[in-house]
């Protein structure tokens, strides 16, 4: 298909204005020199602007002529012919990928200049600022992705400004290791992520969703893999989708992950990160239907995930953790809609859900206050909360549905118990003997770390 | 029976921890409290570090923070040197050999940073910088040259050449030769300065080491640790305490939860005890690790009746807390949560102030469920880590008897501090070579005696010594000038002023008065506990309940409804339903939107809320304008009035039994009237100004409003004021009682709101035609005095640019009212250092920055027993003690005594904040709020004598308490004859203030123009010629 310029220089816009944030931000920081808070401020605001303008634009010419599909290609970086291997860095724009990218521009934007007044005066205020312009840029990156490992890039990007975001106050315990436990999930995800590409490239010889879809652009495509396959790398995606987007069973880091400041939990957990699961999925869904067995474990993964959630959020007491799981509902029936072939609806229900969610999130601070004004509004305070499930429910059902939900399914546990511990056993295990030997190679304690205390004594500053 | 008496007192023990608690209710009812109210008993200095040892958190500001203070002025060296000298008494002068007095000796330790580190840290910083290589950055260059010099001179006589005549010499050289190798021996003589340095540097923290292996001292023992938590924790890193807050804190969320959460924890009425046993005495699915078997000893607990009480008594028997130590450990558990155990102590002793009641004894079922946890995750820890497999409470014996014992002071940190001592005092490697092991010791007692600790005290004091006297200083050069008649300012008393304004005594009114009155000279301005007299339930025409409007030492008995006026009784009517059902709607939207299906139609319609989102960021100011005109369908109509008067005998909140009789009503008046002094001379216009503050993504909101309001907003008592004053049944009655209340003075009510700096009046249809010329003059003033105020507070915030104008201060603090993303709408009580009570006349035209707490009050009109000052200073006293406290230790520890930082604040159960996900409630207040603060104890400075507050503080024990421990600073001042008394040590002590004469400016603008710091104090004189005073250009330049 042939891209006329104007519309090729705009595709570069797109993706070149959160890559020149980036480098602004990252570079001055690195070289000792960075920028000012109004300075900082106004690069955000000029490349976001310039990005959505971009993107804006794009979407009226596709629509004025009518183009249902337009790639930007940006040449083949690695070719193989003897093996059909190709690496080509390749963005799409369709009916898919410009909802998404204009959604990340406006909420990021919003962010963006939140933040700036939010953060204002705060010690980490850069270093915010550059794990957001990564953030942009791999929403920006996955949202055009035109192969699967341009879609792994972005992904990645996200992930690891995420994960840095949580343990943004990382002079405290808990958004550390909050932060350490998102980051530890998102591994498992990318590996099953990086198989699946692998598996592609195998199966077609190349990453490109066009080839992959064979004939027709998003929505209408039609995979070219047979049923087997396609559930292979399907059940794959499926597993990378379920762990970015936090569906059974790794729902467990969602709620942890509302450490950081509280923008960066709306932009992130309420609304985009969250959603890039589900964007995956509408993605590949050419696959997905390709295999029952495959629609039919989305749809269950969806439901599930949406029931237990809903569940999980009716006992959380704090704001925040409420609007995690209520988030969690929605993103979960997006899942199943995805299942069902249901892609525009699900395409509107991720935008609707990810508007909503992040101005919900901003406000959570003034929930007193709105709380109060509500209350005078409708003149008493709301109706008394109910019992877990009902009040017909017997006791002994209610205390286990409210213990299930206060413990979040038990789902950290599940992980945790059969999955961390074994494995953390073993390598103990493994150490111990490696010590064992050592030992006795050197006839005498052989790790000098050990002699270290755990707690080194305080300093006088702190002594009373 | 032994076993009861035993539990009783258990009880007795766990009420007594109780008070250590924090004293923070729910966050939507925000008093202000001194932080350490369990130490007011003793004196501030002894309390601080006491308080400091219980909780974990620093006493003052760390030692850097009060060497800038130094640098910039803002501590004199004179004020350390004073203060030291005070604090030593007579043993300042002792001498210590050959480091001079200790006096010296401490002025030395104090001059510099003495760093220190661990053991391991020091053995970096010598290895690896360029300690040993270079002479710290302080010294000056003569003492450099000095030690370079008198090094070269020694080693050249003693070592290079010579022989060691005796065993000393020997030893120095013993210890010295292993440091000419490193160094180019043979070429001694060309050696280049730079080596030399590095070369003496090595000599004397050789001298240093040796000297601290001589020294016999032992150095403090540290606190012991109570809890086994702590134990295990230093010996395996591994913290129960994350475990257990875990379950705890979602636990006690749910129980104390105010009516955010769907589902209510099931049995929350049977108390936290029994709930907690019946959810976990289920072996639920699969859960976490470490609660298994919580399950089984649930289920026995259950089986076996056994009580909260008792369940106590026996997990103390089964950690084997020692004979004598529960007191400190059970302490020590609580303070573990203290902000949950705080909150349900709060609710338990206070449940009036809570929507959802809790039952009594809840603490105690709270003790009792978190050491069932404590004890299950500890056995579970010490079996993971190290194997443990004896009962749970031998773990404590062997833990301690495995304690690391080496926290110590170790030789190298002791030689680490000598040896920057040596090279700012001077002291040579040589001479402490010669120093016998008993002066060593000596040495190292006297750096033992005087720690960090002591030193930020001495700092401290030395800080808060400076404001003082350049407050005490401002006030009597003021004073001066005002009694020798210098000033034409200040409205005669002969004239009649053009208008009077009553405010609240608010820190953040003293601006808005001071540029009241320099738009209006012909005004007065009067300060008065906001919430003027009037204890009441109020309860607005849009408010669903009743609050109470007075400080919360006073429960109100009468009740005051504000309704829609009669004709427009139909229409309010409307509007309310409106607003129902508008109301409804939104909070099942609210609600539902968290849910499955709700959230679903919520979520597929959420594209709309994109523009609310948008236009509320980026366009704050406007959306709120957007938002009132759409808000006008809804609100109840403008004109309403108050149901003030009674006509049933007794108060009540039944309709008939609202509002106050004329009697009383005529009490309150008068009372006002008498406190403030204004008795005489009365304006036409009386202008009544209560104060609150509204703003947006604040949980803390109630903070910011009137103190004397207990948090709540005090524009209805300002209004029923002026209603009542305007009564002419009450004004009859006041008369009689010897106030002349001229026929033409007419009280308005006013509602000035802080954060956007609005003033709003009522009643203004009830307004006499006669006086609409009166009132448009006072609003002019006052609509000019707002815009300056906003004006002055924008030179605080660092987005505000310095340039702005008074309606571009004003549009920015409107912005910032009303802005999602505004961390800091306004700066509250930050900076309060000060309180005058007194007449206006002492303190108008005193530039004071927003620090000062004004209360009117005229000693003149007092009575034989001074029953106006008695009431007036046990309102003020405690009220802005516990306001300037709460500041004091939020500010000195943000994390450990304050609430930490704002940005990750999430609300739990509607009660208070906690950080991020999950974490203990937050009590105090948040960093944004505290960081222009600067610690000090309120400086009360009252117009009486000694003798009469002397007897005061006799007949009153609080107010007694807090003056002689000190934790405020109390003056007495004599205008006319310019005397002052400072209160020190148990007595007042005249003070005397210098006579450098204060700068003078025309306006408070020309003053704090283009300034974001700290401001001196200035007379702000209309027709003066400005002067520049020498030290104040020398702290301006300071910057």
């Amino acid at each position: 298909m042939e891209v006329t310029w104007e519309i090729f220089v705009l595709g570069l816009v797109v993706i070149a204005s959160p890559l020149a944030l980036v480098a602004v931000l990252g570079t001055t920081a690195l070289i000792g020199k960075p920028l000012s808070e109004s300075k900082t401020q106004n690069w955000t605001y000029a490349t976001t602007i310039i990005g959505l303008i971009a993107a804006l634009a794009i979407l009226a010419m596709m629509l004025a002529d009518d183009k249902r599909y337009i790639p930007i290609e940006l040449g083949n970086w690695v070719a193989i012919p003897d093996q059909h291997f190709h690496f080509s860095l390749k963005f799409v724009f369709d009916r898919l990928s410009v909802p998404f990218v204009i959604l990340s521009y406006v909420l990021c934007g919003t962010i963006g200049a939140f933040t700036s007044r939010y953060l204002h005066r705060e010690p980490g205020y850069l270093r915010f600022y550059v794990c957001y312009s990564f953030f942009v840029l791999g929403m920006i990156v996955s949202s055009l992705a035109g192969t699967i490992e341009v879609l792994f890039l972005g992904w990645e990007l996200v992930g690891l400004s995420s994960a840095l975001l949580v343990a943004f106050f990382h002079d405290r315990k808990s958004p550390v290791r909050n932060g350490l436990r998102v980051w530890s999930v998102y591994r498992v995800s990318d590996a099953a992520f990086l198989v699946a590409a692998v598996a592609l490239h195998h199966l077609t010889g190349g990453g490109d969703f066009g080839g992959l879809m064979g004939i027709g652009s998003w929505p209408d495509g039609i995979a070219t893999l047979t049923s087997e396959q396609a559930m292979f790398v399907g059940l794959l995606l499926l597993v990378a989708a379920a762990g970015k987007s936090a569906l059974v069973p790794f729902s467990g880091w969602l709620p942890r992950a509302m450490e950081g400041p509280t923008p960066s939990s709306a932009i992130f957990y309420g609304a985009l990160s969250v959603h890039l699961g589900a964007f995956l999925l509408l993605r590949i869904s050419p696959i997905l239907e390709l295999s029952l067995i495959l629609s039919v474990t989305v749809v269950a993964i969806g439901l599930v995930t949406a029931i237990f959630a809903s569940v999980a959020a009716r006992v959380q007491t704090d704001i925040k953790s409420a609007l995690a799981y209520a988030s969690l509902t929605q993103v979960g029936i997006i899942v199943a809609e995805i299942g069902l072939g249901l892609r525009y609806i699900a395409l509107i229900h991720i935008i609707g859900h990810a508007c909503l969610r992040t101005l919900q999130l901003l406000r959570a601070p003034t929930l007193l206050h709105d709380y109060q004004v509500l209350e005078n509004a409708i003149g008493q305070q709301d109706a008394t909360p109910t019992a877990a499930g009902g009040h017909w429910t017997p006791t002994w059902l209610r205390e286990r549905v409210y213990r299930f939900a206060s413990e979040r399914g038990h789902l950290d546990s599940l992980i945790d118990s059969y999955v961390v511990y074994p494995i953390r056993r073993v390598l103990l295990q493994c150490d111990a003997w490696e010590r064992a030997w050592t030992d006795f190679l050197s006839g005498t304690q052989s790790r000098e770390s050990d002699a270290v205390p755990v707690h080194d004594d305080v300093v006088e500053e702190l002594r009373l | 029976m032994p076993v009861q008496f035993d539990l009783e007192r258990l009880r007795e023990t766990i009420e007594h921890a109780a008070h250590l608690l924090p004293a923070q209710g729910p966050i939507t009812a925000f008093v202000h409290h001194n932080t350490l109210h369990a130490f007011e008993d003793l004196p501030f200095k002894e309390a601080v570090v006491k308080g400091a040892d219980t909780f974990g958190c620093h006493p003052y500001l760390p030692e850097e923070r009060y060497r800038q203070k130094l640098s910039r002025g803002r501590i004199l060296p004179e004020d350390v040197e004073a203060v030291l000298m005070e604090e030593l008494e007579d043993q300042g002068d002792d001498l210590l050999g050959f480091f001079g007095t200790r006096f010296q000796l401490r002025m030395a330790m104090l001059a510099h940073p003495l760093r220190t580190g661990t053991a391991n840290e020091l053995r970096w910083i010598i290895a690896e910088t360029d300690a040993l290589t270079t002479v710290r950055e302080e010294v000056p260059s003569n003492l450099r040259d000095q030690l370079l010099a008198g090094t070269t001179r020694w080693i050249m006589r003693d070592f290079r050449n010579g022989q060691a005549r005796n065993q000393k010499g020997q030893r120095i050289r013993a210890s010295l030769d292993p440091l000419f190798e490193l160094f180019d021996k043979q070429n001694i003589e060309s050696w280049s300065e730079a080596t030399w340095e590095s070369f003496s540097l090595h000599a004397l923290w050789i001298a240093c080491r040796d000297g601290a292996m001589q020294c016999a001292v032992q150095s403090k023992s540290h606190r012991t640790y109570t809890r086994h938590r702590d134990l295990l924790l230093a010996k395996t890193g591994s913290d129960t305490d994350d475990l257990v807050h875990d379950v705890l804190i979602r636990l006690t969320a749910a129980f104390l939860d105010q009516g955010f959460a769907d589902w209510t924890l099931p049995s929350r009425e049977a108390g936290l005890y029994q709930a907690f046993l019946r959810l976990y005495s289920d072996h639920a699915g699969v859960t976490d690790r470490w609660t298994r078997g919580l399950a089984t000893e649930a289920r026995r607990l259950i089986e076996a009746g056994i009580s909260p009480l008792e369940s106590i008594d026996e997990s103390l028997q089964m950690l084997g807390v020692e004979e004598g130590q529960e007191q400190v450990f059970i302490a020590d558990t609580l303070l573990a949560l203290r902000g949950y155990a705080g909150m349900i102590w709060q609710l338990e002793t206070r449940g009036d102030r809570a929507a959802r009641q809790i039952p009594p004894g809840s603490l105690v079922e709270f003790l009792a469920v978190r050491l069932i946890l404590d004890r299950t995750a500890l056995g579970y820890v010490a079996r993971e880590e190290f194997d443990f497999t004896g009962a749970l409470n031998t773990l404590l014996p062997q833990l301690r008897a495995q304690e690391n014992k080496g926290t110590t002071t170790s030789v190298d940190q002791r030689a680490f501090e000598v040896f920057q001592l040596a090279q700012v005092v001077g002291w040579l490697p040589e001479h402490l070579f010669r120093l016998s092991a008993d002066e060593w010791t000596q040495l190292f007692e006297e750096i033992d005696a005087f720690p960090s600790l002591e030193r930020r005290c001495i700092y401290h004091l030395a800080f808060e010594r400076r404001y003082r006297i350049q407050a005490l200083d401002a006030v009597a050069n003021h004073c001066r000038r005002i009694a020798s008649g210098d000033t034409a300012q200040s409205p005669n008393k002969a004239t009649r002023p053009s208008m009077q304004v009553i405010t609240c005594i608010d820190d953040r009114e003293e601006s808005f008065r001071r540029h009241l009155e320099e738009v209006e000279p012909a005004c007065e301005t009067f300060g008065a506990a906001g919430f003027f007299a009037i204890a009441m339930y109020y309860r607005g025409a849009a408010d669903a309940h009743f609050t109470p409007l007075c400080p919360v030492s006073i429960k109100p008995q009468q009740y005051v409804v504000e309704k829609t006026v009669y004709s427009f009784a139909k229409a309010g009517q409307q509007r309310r339903n409106r607003r129902r059902i508008i109301g409804t709607v939104t909070r099942h939207g609210h609600n539902s939107s968290r849910t499955f299906a709700g959230g679903w139609l919520a979520a597929l319609l959420g594209s709309l809320a994109s523009v609310p989102l948008v236009m509320r960021i980026v366009f704050p100011r406007t959306t709120t304008q957007l938002q009132k005109f759409f808000g006008d369908f809804v609100l109840p109509p403008v004109l309403t009035n108050l149901h003030l008067e009674r006509t049933q005998a007794e108060p009540g909140p039944e309709p008939d039994q609202v509002g106050y009789s004329v009697t009383e009503m005529a009490a309150i008046v008068e009372r006002v009237l008498r406190d403030i002094g204004l008795t005489q001379n009365l304006s036409r216009m009386i202008v009544l100004c209560g104060h609150g503050s509204s703003s947006l993504n604040n949980p803390h909101e109630s903070a910011y409003n009137c103190g004397a309001c207990a948090g709540a907003r005090g524009g209805p008592n300002a209004r029923a004021f002026a209603q009542m004053a305007n009564d002419p049944r009450v004004r009859e009655l006041v008369v009689a009682n010897g106030i002349p209340l001229p026929d033409d003075s007419v009280f308005v009510g006013a509602y000035h709101n802080t954060c956007d700096d609005s003033v709003e009046f009522y009643d203004l249809d009830r307004l006499p035609t006669t006086h609409s010329s009166d009132f448009e003059q006072a609003s002019d003033a006052i609509q000019t005095a707002r815009g300056r105020n906003a004006h002055e507070r924008c030179r605080r915030f660092y987005s505000a640019p310095l340039s702005l104008t008074d309606q571009d201060a004003l549009k920015h603090v409107e912005g910032r009212a009303n802005d999602l993303s505004q961390a800091r709408p306004e700066y509250n009580h930050a900076t309060n250092a000060l309180c005058f009570v007194g007449q206006r006349e002492w303190s108008r035209n005193l530039f004071l920055d927003r620090r000062a707490f004004l209360q009117s009050y005229d000693p003149a009109q007092d009575d034989a027993d001074h029953s106006i000052l008695t009431r007036v200073l046990q309102a003020a006293i405690p009220v802005c003690a516990g306001i300037n406290l709460e500041y004091y230790f939020s500010c000195v520890d943000p994390v450990g005594w304050g609430a930490g930082n704002k940005l990750p604040h999430n609300i739990a159960a509607l009660l208070g904040v906690m950080d991020g996900a999950s974490s203990d409630l937050r009590p105090g207040l948040y960093r944004q709020m505290i960081e222009i603060h600067e610690p000090m104890r309120l400086l009360f400075v009252i117009e009486t004598t000694p003798a009469v507050l002397l007897n005061i503080m006799a007949a009153n024990e609080g107010m007694d308490r807090l003056v002689r421990g000190s934790w405020v600073q109390v003056a007495t001042v004599e205008p006319e004859s310019g005397t002052i008394m400072l209160f020190q040590s148990g007595e007042f002590v005249p003070y005397y203030p210098s006579t450098n004469p204060l700068p003078i400016r025309t306006t408070s603008l020309d003053w704090y123009r283009g300034w974001r710091d700290h401001l001196g104090f200035a007379s702000i004189s209309a027709d003066a010629v400005s002067n520049d005073e020498p030290v104040v250009q020398h702290l301006r330049k300071g910057h």
